[in-house]
């Protein structure tokens, strides 16, 4: 049930997805370094690590970070 | 809202379109010259309070740009730990004596004082390298294999995704799946599930209650992610991810201490006559070996004139009963055109895995139990600050300086006999420092 309405909600949502966004020459602001997702993708990487090691869950924007022993 | 009809928007989609086309050949000069990688270095220190774990780091990241979004990462990191790390045990009114990881050797903690484990030293050496380009209109997909290693721990990892742009490229979906491959193998052995601590042996001895030398984890990662852009100055991602994880998930270098099932309090133990070894009753931790974690992550970017906000969430779940919520927020500050200060806050909260002990009470053992502050109810708070400067030549210098502070929380139903209002958790304030340049070659 719960997945179900996970879907719906997905579904709805990219209907919604359709009546947003930008014309192609509306990008200036969106096509600067510092509105890229990856900005701060060195910073980004040592606190996934930190943080991995650290807290009992992890993951969530990328993969789950790992590969190490980490005690 | 964009304007709709569709007539305007073609004709100037088609004059900006003609414009390029008559721009081209400028811009393909102007490509040769450009510089082909794009490589960010930091240098990291992480330190924590109470001569615990520090962490010396060198990372940079390296992406060579072969045109038409083709495009090679490889990313090299080496890790160099040392201090002391909380052993699971709890504190103790006397002095109490371990035997180390490795079986052979001991170490003591004065009364008092949570035990921490000083045997604790490392390098870690990781590579990952990743390749994306674009397949058909409007996909691009993307690969790469990971690998890193250390003293008793080696991880291998592929993973590979594609993405899809919908919308006038203003929605992009993604998907990907991660495997990894990751081989565990502690010093002394992995010890058995709960066995109890004994003395130290020697070199010709092997460690006791310990079974085979290695053992390995399987972890399987999905991904399902979109990105959206809102308006001009907006941008929305959000991902839902699955992972499962199986094997050895118990961390070979955790204990618990044993106590009186009425007291709480420890029970002591005498080492045999002419050897050293625990003054307690202490056994090693016993995880399950299958782990399954969803997470939802949505992360906002904002533009206000020239500011950049970065709001993020994240909330996981998972049935080793870890839910967690994070809240993260980055301000991007310019100064003047060359610099910027960017403020950071993050807060984490989590609840304590279903098998989480602050100890064990001596009689019938449960299947598994962990004391591990990891699982156990948690928040912590990290508030931090860095900055930027773009020099002459377009290369970018930054330094941050952050602090994290962990508070752990032993549930009140695992607690024994005088042990609530008693406990004490293995807190840490620790420092981050970081300085980093970002070049182009």
């Amino acid at each position: 049930m719960r997945k179900l309405f996970l879907l719906a909600t997905a579904c709805g949502a990219l209907q919604g997805c359709a009546n947003l966004g930008v014309q192609p020459w509306e990008r200036e602001v969106l096509a600067r370094d510092d509105m890229q997702l990856d900005v701060n993708a060195l910073d980004t990487a040592f606190d996934d690590h930190i943080y991995f090691s650290k807290e009992g869950t992890s993951g969530g924007r990328g993969f789950g970070g790992g590969g190490c022993g980490c005690n | 809202m964009a304007n709709k009809d569709p007539g305007i928007g073609a004709a100037v989609a088609a004059a900006t379109c003609s414009l390029l086309g008559t721009a081209t050949p400028g811009v393909s000069v102007a490509a040769d010259a450009e510089p082909k990688w794009d490589i960010e270095s930091a240098f990291l220190y992480y330190g924590e309070s109470d001569g615990r774990v520090k962490d010396l780091s060198l990372s940079a990241l390296a992406t060579r740009d072969f045109g038409d979004e083709r495009k090679l990462g490889l990313d090299l990191s080496v890790d160099s730990l040392t201090g002391a790390s909380p052993s699971g045990a709890i504190a103790n009114s006397s002095a109490q004596t371990f035997t180390s990881p490795s079986g052979r050797d001991t170490y003591s903690t004065p009364a008092g004082e949570i035990p921490l484990d000083n045997t604790f030293l490392d390098t870690r050496f990781a590579l990952n390298g990743s390749w994306s380009q674009p397949f058909a209109r409007l996909y691009t997909v993307n690969a790469g294999l990971g690998f890193s290693s250390e003293y008793d721990y080696q991880h291998i990892g592929a993973n590979f995704g594609l993405t899809r742009d919908f919308n006038q490229r203003n929605t992009t979906l993604s998907a990907a799946l991660a495997y990894a491959q990751d081989t565990i193998k502690p010093v002394g052995g992995l010890p058995l599930p709960l066995a109890q601590m004994t003395d130290a042996v020697d070199d010709e001895q092997s460690p006791g209650n310990r079974g085979d030398n290695s053992d390995s984890k399987n972890v399987l990662d999905v991904l399902l992610g979109v990105t959206q852009v809102i308006g001009r100055h907006t941008l929305l991602r959000v991902n839902l991810s699955y992972s499962d994880s199986s094997g050895y998930l118990t961390d070979p270098y955790k204990i618990l201490s044993v106590v009186d099932p009425v007291t709480g309090d420890l029970i002591g133990r005498t080492p045999a006559p002419g050897a050293s070894g625990p003054t307690g009753v202490y056994r090693f931790e016993s995880r399950p070996d299958s782990r399954r974690k969803e997470a939802l992550y949505a992360e906002l970017r904002h533009d206000f004139s020239g500011k950049v906000l970065q709001l993020g969430y994240r909330y996981s779940t998972d049935d080793w009963d870890v839910d967690s919520h994070t809240l993260e927020s980055r301000l991007r500050l310019p100064i003047g055109g060359s610099s910027y200060f960017e403020p950071h806050v993050r807060y984490y909260q989590q609840t304590a895995a279903s098998f989480y002990r602050y100890s064990l009470a001596n009689g019938a053992l449960p299947e598994f139990a962990s004391a591990d502050a990891r699982l156990s109810e948690m928040s912590a708070v990290t508030m931090g600050l860095k900055y930027g400067h773009v020099n002459a030549g377009g290369n970018e210098w930054n330094t941050r300086l952050e602090f994290y502070r962990q508070t752990a929380k032993a549930p009140n139903e695992v607690l024994i006999g005088n042990q609530p209002g008693n406990t004490q958790m293995p807190d840490f304030d620790a420092v981050i420092l970081q300085f980093g340049y970002h070049f182009k070659l």
